[in-house]
């Protein structure tokens, strides 16, 4: 755990993908919260993050449920 | 055949597109997807039908799919250093600052939805180096929790945790040459 609030974008994409897999410490979260604010560029990453996450979940269901036309043998 | 061996039977070509999608080899596909087959045969009465049979079968395939997994790991372990290169040094000046900042993908609403980019998605996850492929599939489509993974293919917390941050930042980069800037040009 992070003792300073005070993160690079390097720390804070670090710990953005980490929180992906598994919760972050609470002192990290604030952190980047902090970040995150004030940071345009890591404010993108999220949204990127965002993004990626929904999708794969969208195309999961998509492949679970969706009926395949037929193809040609 | 009796009518429930047809259907299922029928459902065989949908399995083995998921089965593909997820483990990237044929005759492994090929094997879960059988595997399947044969379990759902073989105890027609566990299906309740309070579920559509594809969705029954899907639940099936996916413990399949993890035995496939297991029986076939023993280079997952040995290709944890396939990649050794850290993306981060690329991305990140000496200060932590981004070399670039990242781009705007605009509407996640927009890209979610639409077959061509799921097919985009596929085809980036099928370019990943195999063991960061697989481990992503287990946690983003089989939805393992990460001590299931680590357990399921013995390799450290530290080891899957590198593997799923190389695979995230691998189709990022794949997401935005092969979808993101076509639609911005």
């Amino acid at each position: 755990m992070s003792q300073k609030n005070t993160l690079t974008c390097r720390e804070a994409a670090r710990l953005l993908l980490e929180d992906e897999d598994h919760e972050l410490p609470a002192a990290d979260r604030l952190a980047l919260q902090l970040h995150v604010r004030v940071c345009f560029a890591c404010a993108r990453f999220v949204a990127q993050l965002n993004l990626m996450r929904r999708a794969t979940r969208a195309w999961r269901k998509h492949s679970e449920e969706a009926d395949e036309e037929p193809q040609p043998e | 055949m009796t009518d429930f061996a047809i259907q299922v039977e029928g459902l065989r070509p949908h399995l083995m597109r998921f089965a593909r999608a997820q483990l990237r080899n044929d005759a492994w596909a090929e094997d879960a997807v059988s595997e399947c087959l044969l379990a759902a045969l073989e105890r027609p009465q566990a299906f309740a039908g309070q579920s559509q049979l594809k969705t029954w079968l899907i639940g099936i395939l996916k413990h399949k799919l993890v035995d496939q997994l297991r029986r076939n790991t023993r280079e997952a372990t040995i290709l944890v250093g396939e990649d050794g290169e850290d993306l981060f040094d690329d991305l990140f000046q000496a200060d932590g600052h981004w070399r670039e900042a990242p781009k705007d993908w605009g509407d996640p609403d927009a890209a979610c939805c639409q077959k061509q980019f799921f097919e985009v998605l596929q085809a980036c996850c099928e370019h990943l180096p195999p063991a960061q492929a697989r481990v992503f599939m287990m946690r983003e489509w089989l939805e393992l929790e990460s001590d299931e993974i680590c357990s399921e293919l013995a390799i450290s917390p530290a080891n899957l945790w590198v593997l799923l941050h190389r695979a995230r930042m691998r189709l990022r980069d794949c997401l935005q040459a092969r979808w993101f800037d076509k639609e911005a040009a």
